[in-house]
């Protein structure tokens, strides 16, 4: 999953960042209003980590844009104000959810995981996707009272594609989506992640649980319900 | 209840009081002038019967060259009381207990008779019989004619009673009007307490009734509500935007520290990645630190000032504090030129306020000047006050920021003064030293580029002397 952390003070944002980073999240950061539409806008944010006092522009006119452009990303206020009044006036304005500084690091991210997981339609944060039980919050993966032992990369993988279940996600989407603009991209590293995930969920005699459709991305094979 | 004065009932005393004065003299006017008629009156009645008494006596029969009146020629009223007497003593008439007394013709004489007062007319006439002929008499007759004065005294109090009446019935429809009147006068006043009873913090909004404005003497009242409820609500608008802004400021630094200690408590660290975060955090607590103390700096200076013998030498704190400045300057490669600092001058500014005064002018122009850059520092002194011009070769202040450049926690540009480590108190610390000691910091941009910062303090006397 991307985030996009806009915060003016860079001490906080390089914390932010890393705290985000540890939790498995692919994190951009953006130091002024300016910067943060421009990345905004790009739509490829699965949540938007939004601090209210920006240089250049300040955080409430920028979420206003952003749903003003239809960009439907998630978006956590982060704000050092204090009344109900801004409150309401954030949540109506298309936030959907704030936290006020000082704030716990973990509780930004069990926040920003939530989130995202309603975004993507889902209340549970564990993924049932068909004999596949995916712990978004211990990142850990079972079949069968069976635990796999996932690289932080592979989990990404299998993590976003188990939120679309069924669905073709492309390369790019993936790429997209689980790196930030700190990595170097190549485009080859996806199959290699795909490919290792594919041997260690599945056994040999077993149907592959990641199908690959040549030129148009991955799907996550779910068997029909026994 | 406590005591507490009304102006109605004032104003209702002190015109019914004032009423009442000018009917007493005027009753006592009107009671004088009363018994002045009604006595002129009475004597004219006197001295009329007196005469008639004696014209009847004029033409009484004449019985053997003596004379005798004829009392019931004449009615006279009961209570009169006189006598006619020839000039032998004989007695030719008599009503009543006429006393015997001996007066000049042609006056007044108040007597007791019968225990009561009684005022006497005395007169005198000639009767002749057959004058003109030889053998003519002539009587000497004197008259003594008297009244009882009280009826005269009863209508003289009656007309005082009647006064006296009209007097009280006029007081109490004065005083019922009145009060009628100033209730009525008075609901302009009313009103605008009403109006004024409705401000809190929460609503700063005074409309002065249009009825307060209609009346001369409310319009200074309203007008001086309005006035000060808006430097109120200014003021507290100011110190409520400190407060968020100090509250925010110090969340900020509050967050950075709590995040960094949470991101490395997030998981096991090697002994380099706890030191390093341990460092950082220590910064980030001098920083917070930093704050609070600029801001406690301010509160102090922001009080009000109180009598303090304090005092410094001005040219020997500049030379200071440019001698302090000088490592940071020479990090960025500046230099500090002060000039005019050789005569001692002694300011009415603590030591430390005007080492704090100068470090931040200093630090500012530093902060904002282009490396290999240079700094005036400029000091003239004038009789009566020390001028010092700081100017730094940057790139000057906008138009825009230069109302708010001495508001506490106000950055011009904000993206960048945090990482400067400007906490937007500096300026407002420097207005706060100046006008404590009834000087004066301004910021203009200096015609030849960069920001120019002017202070102006006002110079003690040499020798103050002791007291």
């Amino acid at each position: 999953m991307r985030v996009l952390v806009v915060e003016d003070e860079l001490r906080l944002a390089a914390n932010i960042v890393a705290g985000l980073r540890e939790a498995g999240f692919a994190v951009d950061h953006a130091a002024d209003g300016l910067a943060a539409s421009a990345y905004a806008e790009q739509d490829l944010f699965d949540l938007i980590v939004l601090d209210l006092m920006l240089p250049g522009r300040d955080g409430k006119s920028v979420l206003r844009t952003l749903r003003a452009r239809g960009i439907h990303s998630p978006v956590l206020i982060l704000t050092a104000q204090e009344g109900k009044a801004s409150t309401i006036e954030l949540l109506n304005a298309g936030a959907d959810d704030y936290l006020a500084k000082p704030f716990d690091l973990g509780e930004l991210i069990a926040r920003a995981k939530a989130l995202i997981r309603r975004s993507k339609g889902k209340s549970s944060p564990v993924l049932q996707v068909g004999e596949l039980s995916i712990d978004t919050v211990r990142q850990t993966v079972t079949r069968d009272l069976r635990t796999f032992d996932l690289s932080p990369t592979e989990y990404r993988i299998l993590e976003y594609l188990a939120h679309r279940p069924r669905a073709v996600v492309s390369k790019k989407e993936l790429l997209e989506h689980l790196y930030d603009y700190d990595w170097e991209h190549h485009s080859n590293v996806i199959e290699a992640h795909i490919s290792n995930l594919r041997r260690k969920l599945t056994s040999a005699e077993e149907e592959p649980i990641i199908e690959t459709l040549r030129h148009r991305g991955y799907r996550l094979r779910v068997e029909e319900v026994r | 209840m406590t005591s507490s004065a009304s102006i109605t009932r004032r104003i209702t005393s002190s015109v019914l009081a004032l009423e009442l004065l000018a009917a007493l003299v005027l009753i006592a006017t009107v009671a004088n002038h009363e018994r002045d008629v009604q006595f002129t009156v009475f004597k004219t009645n006197l001295r009329a019967s007196a005469n008639a008494l004696f014209g009847t006596l004029q033409e009484a029969e004449n019985k053997g060259g003596s004379i005798a009146l004829d009392s019931s020629a004449r009615s006279l009223p009961a209570a009169a009381v006189y006598r006619v007497s020839d000039g032998n003593g004989n007695v030719l008439g008599i009503q009543g207990p006429a006393p015997l007394i001996e007066v000049a013709p042609g006056t007044f004489i108040k007597l007791m008779v019968n225990g009561q007062p009684y005022l006497f007319y005395s007169m005198s006439g000639e009767r002749a019989i057959d004058p003109g002929k030889p053998f003519a008499v002539y009587h000497h007759v004197r008259i003594i004619y008297g009244l009882p004065t009280k009826r005269v005294w009863h209508e003289v109090v009656e007309a005082v009673r009647f006064f006296a009446f009209a007097t009280l019935l006029l007081l109490g429809t004065t005083a019922f009007f009145l009060t009628w009147l100033i209730r009525k006068l008075l609901t302009p006043v009313r009103e605008l307490a009403l109006e004024a009873d409705r401000i809190n913090t929460d609503t700063w909004f005074f409309n002065a009734p249009q009825s307060s404005k209609r009346f001369m003497e409310l319009r200074p009242l309203a007008s001086a509500i309005e006035k000060s409820i808006h430097r109120l609500q200014r003021s507290f608008e100011q110190q409520r935007r400190f407060t968020s802004d100090a509250a925010h400021e110090l969340k900020t630094d509050l967050a950075v520290i709590k995040s960094s200690l949470q991101v490395l408590s997030m998981k096991r660290r090697t002994v380099e990645e706890y030191e390093h975060g341990i460092a950082g955090s220590l910064e980030d607590l001098k920083r917070l630190e930093s704050t609070v103390q600029k801001m406690l700096a301010l509160a102090r200076l922001e009080q009000a000032p109180t009598i303090q013998n304090q005092s410094c030498d001005f040219s020997e704190v500049v030379l200071e504090s440019v001698a302090l400045n000088q490592p940071f300057a020479e990090i960025r490669e500046l230099t500090i030129v002060p000039s005019g600092t050789e005569l001692a001058v002694q300011v009415p500014v603590g030591k430390k306020d005007a080492l704090l005064l100068c470090a931040n002018v200093f630090m500012n122009a530093l902060q904002h000047s282009p490396s290999h850059g240079h700094i005036d520092v400029m000091m003239t002194q004038t009789p009566g006050s020390v001028c010092l011009k700081v100017r730094d070769r940057g790139p000057g202040i906008e138009e825009e920021d230069r109302p708010m450049l001495f508001d506490a926690f106000y950055r011009g540009d904000t993206s960048r003064s945090r990482e400067t480590g400007g906490t937007g108190l500096g300026l407002s610390i420097c207005k706060a030293i100046c006008d404590r000691s009834g000087g004066s910091i301004s910021i203009s941009n200096h015609p030849e580029g960069g920001a120019l910062v002017d202070i102006l303090l006002p110079v003690l006397p040499d020798d103050p002397p002791a007291v």
